[in-house]
């Protein structure tokens, strides 16, 4: 307390000096008076006693020098002096500053951005206490990227000793489910097993945790609330649990919320949680038709590799019911939870990562080329200084100030640039990213950036400038010493090496984002409208009221006028979400049916005869449906070309027949009347799956609650869409209609291809433009050097032209040196790209060389300007000058 | 004069407060002259060290400070002990004591032959 006082006074102390000094010369003066005095009654002659009392009392200017560090604080006298010295040597050198500032922020703020977001995916916790010990765990197979359990053999793994402390597992893909009461809404609802958020470490903060007889195929059904829920339609009511909700029609018991931060393990939508409650005959061993997705909490001190031995006895087991031609494409995987979440990004994320991390290299480089370059030009003005007396500690703080100045300059515009570099990438990010949308700025990012720059600028700025401020360099007219210059030309070879990585990384990127616009995607998009059409279950709670509903719908419609082709559909590509059913379901007359196993997925959609011109998909053979298809009796089908190819590879399909398992029936026999192009469904890369159509009937065995009308019109598609709504709000106003393009549809799967170019031409961008700040810096420091030997030359006969060839020549060979090598680091950088590419071959000589060249121009350019100044040089005012 | 010892700089606050409390508002030569008589000339004070502890003391607020006039009609700053300071006085006395005692017993102990 009495120190921080004392603290304060001194603080005060700082802006009263003159009075305070005057007091203490006169206190002082009247110290040695008096013991002058004494001495002399002491019997000392007065000049005795004068000089007994000097000695005794010691220097009185070293006395006053040390009250005054007592009375102020004399590091903070000092910091402001640095700081207004620093803030007038910057404001003399705009250039400089303004590149410096420039350089910081660009670093600083790419490179927060940057990592602000990958941060997310990479590093950061997931929001489950020991998160380190969920996995994932299932059956990989290669009809599904993700792995997976079937519902029996996870129930038998459940009933043996695992190297699990708990497991539980969910229904794949969140399910719509309509609240239907009062304001009905449509929702996510996921179904987990009863162990779902014991095992995930999730404490809902109303209400009790799941309980194993929730999960009885006939309990009393029980929900948890999502917190969003829970706020919006619940008005956040502390005593929800125990109410009962209807839910698609049937009475829900309440059972508590769970908390704000909770998130599905597949990171799905849920605004419920319902117990799974499978019966018994989903358990069928011999006939698995419900598929899982599981996860687990490992036992503390298992490692993921001794899960997966300790999994391996029922794996082995459960093979038996794989038909032995799949067996060896099946297998065990067990990751951490983390890996399966963050499985798309994870490629994309380190990519940028590297980027950034090469873009704030970059920076420094320029930070500690720009800081050598002054140094040097200051060197004498630091050896005056020396010479009249400054302490090396005291010119060293001087340099630090203006280095810490300018990178907290730097370091604030980094902030801001960071600020709007992540808003942007939030802006045009696609879906896929995980929680992105979370992403916020990175203070810890930040100081790194600005830690590593400072430190550059430290290291680079201040350390040579102390070696050279001996007051002996005041002496010779030096150069500035020749290693300095070789440390220079190294820092923008490596630059150019550099930016030349980004840059061919870029290329491959953009040059596969074009691959990706032109695949053929076996549909045309042109012209196409769609509208997604929902039923609420509570509206239309049977097949018949659904069936009359889309069939209202398709005769109206079909009264609009410039509709080309009109068409329904249960789903529509690009986007996956069919209808699959095992391929080994499918029956072929005079085939055995294989009596285990799945055999992989085979997608189906109901559509009806306009189907297929309406989005241009080409008949490879045989004819398309027709309405006579569409009557009760008929049961044609017609394949895609890889599941013709995979089902009949040498014989001829038209007019075979199969019957396959829907709608919980087994289905007719069904009669093959052509083969239809294959259509990409499921991403625009994933290669065509194997697929089959039947037509839409107005049939009361199918289940019809979600439908697409597809148009193909003349008109704009823009002007169709109000027509359309008119109509079928003209049917039930309550439905809800959500209208596209075809276009729009297959647009978004352009997304993340678009964001990673986007986001490393950019960074490529911001390379290309520290190197050429870098190279002009260093060829206009190198000019301003030699200005006094140019003029020496010019005046002994040298042409500009010669000049001009000499200065440009120092940095081409520096220049190529740094080329050379970045073509050496694009080259093994390239494969790291290798996944995020398509079609593009890693070592594409033409990007290659086109990256090169755009350098080798920029860098031309960077020199081309200082060079240009220097055979400007008039000889006499340069030599007159010196 | 060389085989005065110097102050040390955290004691000579103490000896400042303690003459202050004993010999009532003086001023800096006094104080100075009065620590080296009771050290028997053995402490040397010179104002290189006693000023800037003054001001810090007067900067704690240990001490108070005020322009008056010396015996012999002379302009003089003097100090005086404010409650603080008293306190502290009181304080620091006895810790300092603690330390004598605990050392002196250290230094007083008889060797042991085992």
């Amino acid at each position: 307390m009495r120190r921080f006082r004392g603290w304060l006074v001194r603080l005060a102390g700082m802006f009263r000096k003159e009075q305070s000094e005057a007091e203490l010369a006169e206190e002082l003066e009247g110290h040695a008076q008096m013991h002058v005095e004494e001495n002399i009654r002491a019997g000392l002659s007065p000049e005795a006693a004068r000089r007994d009392a000097l000695m005794r009392l010691g220097g009185l200017e070293q006395a006053k020098e040390r009250y005054r560090d007592q009375r102020s604080l004399p590091w903070l006298d000092a910091l402001v002096q640095d700081l207004r010295f620093a803030l007038r040597m910057l404001a003399t050198r705009p250039g400089f500053t303004a590149i410096a500032i420039l350089t910081l922020a660009l670093g600083i703020g790419a490179t927060t951005a940057v990592f602000s977001v990958v941060d997310r995916v990479l590093f950061r916790s997931l929001p489950y206490p020991h998160d380190d010990r969920l996995v994932s765990f299932g059956v990989r197979a290669p009809f599904e990227g993700i792995e997976f359990m079937l519902a029996p053999e996870y129930a038998v793994l459940r009933s043996q000793s695992t190297p699990f402390e708990s497991m539980t597992s969910i229904m794949p893909g969140g399910t719509g489910c309509d609240i239907t009461e009062e304001n009905p809404v449509r929702l996510s609802c996921a179904s987990v097993e009863s162990t779902f958020l014991s095992t995930l470490g999730v404490r809902p903060i109303i209400g009790r945790d799941f309980v194993r007889e929730d999960d009885r195929p006939n309990a009393p059904r029980v929900a948890f609330l999502s917190y969003g829920l829970w706020k919006s339609r619940f008005a956040s009511d502390p005593s929800v649990a125990g109410k009962t909700l209807s839910l698609d029609g049937k009475p829900v018991q309440i059972i508590g919320v769970l908390p704000e931060e909770f998130e599905m393990p597949n990171l799905g939508a849920a605004d419920m949680l319902l117990p799974q409650a499978l019966d018994d005959s989903a358990l069928d061993r011999k006939n698995p038709r419900v598929v899982l997705r599981a996860f687990a909490r490992l036992k503390p001190g298992v490692t993921i590799e001794q899960a997966k031995a300790g999994l391996e006895p029922w794996f082995q087991e459960s093979l038996r019911f794989v038909p032995p031609q799949f067996r060896a494409e099946v297998s065990l995987r067990v990751r951490s939870l983390r890996d399966r979440q963050i499985e798309n990004s994870r490629v994309g994320a380190w990519v940028l990562f590297g980027a950034v991390i090469a873009v704030l290299m970059l920076a420094c480089t320029n930070v500690a080329n720009l800081m050598l370059a002054r140094t040097v030009s200051r060197q004498r003005e630091l050896a005056v200084r020396s010479a009249l007396g400054a302490s090396t500690v005291r010119l060293a703080r001087q340099t630090l100030t203006e280095s810490l100045l300018l990178a907290l300059l730097g370091g604030i515009a980094g902030c801001g640039l960071a600020y709007l570099l992540l808003q942007a990438f939030i802006a045009i990010a696609p879906e896929g990213i995980v929680r992105l949308r979370q992403a916020s700025l990175d203070f810890r990012v930040l100081r790194f950036g600005l830690a590593v720059s400072l430190l550059s600028g430290i290291i680079f700025g201040v350390t040579p400038a102390l070696a050279d401020a001996a007051p002996e360099s005041l002496s010779g007219r030096s150069m500035g010493p020749a290693g300095r210059g070789f440390l220079r030309h190294v820092l923008v070879a490596g630059q150019i090496a550099g930016s030349l990585i980004l840059l061919a990384g870029a290329g491959l990127l953009l040059r596969s984002l074009w691959q990706i616009q032109s695949i053929p995607l076996g549909l045309e998009t042109q012209q196409v409208v769609t509208a997604q059409i929902s039923l609420a279950e509570h509206r239309y709670p049977d097949t018949p009221k659904q069936i009359a509903f889309f069939r209202d719908v398709e005769t109206r419609l079909e009264r609009i006028p410039g509709v080309t082709y009109l068409a329904l559909s249960d789903t529509l590509p690009p986007s996956g979400g069919m209808q699959e059913t095992f391929y080994a379901t499918i029956e072929v007359p005079g085939r055995q049916r294989p009596s285990e196993g799945t055999g992989g997925m085979v997608g189906w959609r109901m559509v009806t005869p306009n189907y297929f011109p309406a989005l241009g998909i080409r008949m490879v053979r045989g004819r398309g449906f027709t309405d006579e298809d569409r009557a009760p009796a008929e049961n044609p089908v017609i394949l895609n070309e890889a599941l013709a190819d995979k089902m009949f590879p040498q014989e001829e399909p038209i007019g075979k027949q199969l019957r396959f398992f829907s709608f919980g029936t087994q289905g007719p026999w069904r009669t093959i009347v052509g083969v239809a192009a294959d259509v990409k469904n499921n991403g625009l890369i994933a290669p065509a799956d194997p697929e089959f159509y039947i037509p839409w009937k107005n049939d009361p065995q199918t289940y019809v609650r979600h439908a697409h009308v597809t148009f193909r019109t003349s008109f704009s598609p823009s002007a169709v869409v109000p027509w359309i709504r008119t109509e079928i709000a003209g049917l039930d106003p309550t439905v809800p209609v959500e209208f596209s393009t075809m276009q729009a549809r297959v647009g978004k799967l352009m997304e993340q291809p678009r964001f990673d170019a986007i986001l490393l031409s950019l960074f490529a961008g911001i390379g290309v433009v520290l190197a050429a700040l870098g190279i002009y810096g260093v060829v206009s420091f190198f000019v301003t050097q030699r200005t006094q030997e140019i003029a020496v030359r010019m005046a002994l006969g040298a042409t500009p032209r010669r000049i001009l060839g000499m200065t440009l020549l120092n940095l081409a060979r520096w220049t190529l040196a740094g080329a050379t090598l970045g073509l050496l680091g694009a080259w093994f950088c390239a494969r790291l790209l290798q996944s995020l590419l398509f079609e593009v071959h890693v070592h594409d000589p033409i990007l290659l060389t086109l990256s090169l060249l755009i350098l080798l121009a920029v860098a031309f350019l960077a020199a081309w300007v200082p060079a240009r100044r220097a055979a400007r040089v008039d000889p006499m005012v340069a030599l007159r000058y010196e | 004069m060389g085989d005065k010892a110097d102050v040390w700089q955290g004691t000579l606050a103490l000896m400042v407060l303690k003459t202050l409390e004993s010999m009532g508002p003086l001023h800096g030569y006094g104080i100075a002259r009065r620590i080296e008589q009771v050290s028997d000339d053995l402490l040397n004070v010179n104002y290189g060290t006693l000023y800037p502890a003054l001001l810090k003391l007067e900067q704690e607020g240990y001490i108070d400070s005020e322009w008056g006039v010396s015996d012999n009609n002379r302009k003089a700053k003097y100090y005086k002990l404010t409650r603080a300071g008293r306190k502290q006085l009181a304080k620091e006395a006895r810790e300092w004591q603690q330390a004598t005692d605990i050392l002196a017993r250290f230094l007083t102990e008889p060797e042991r032959t085992s």
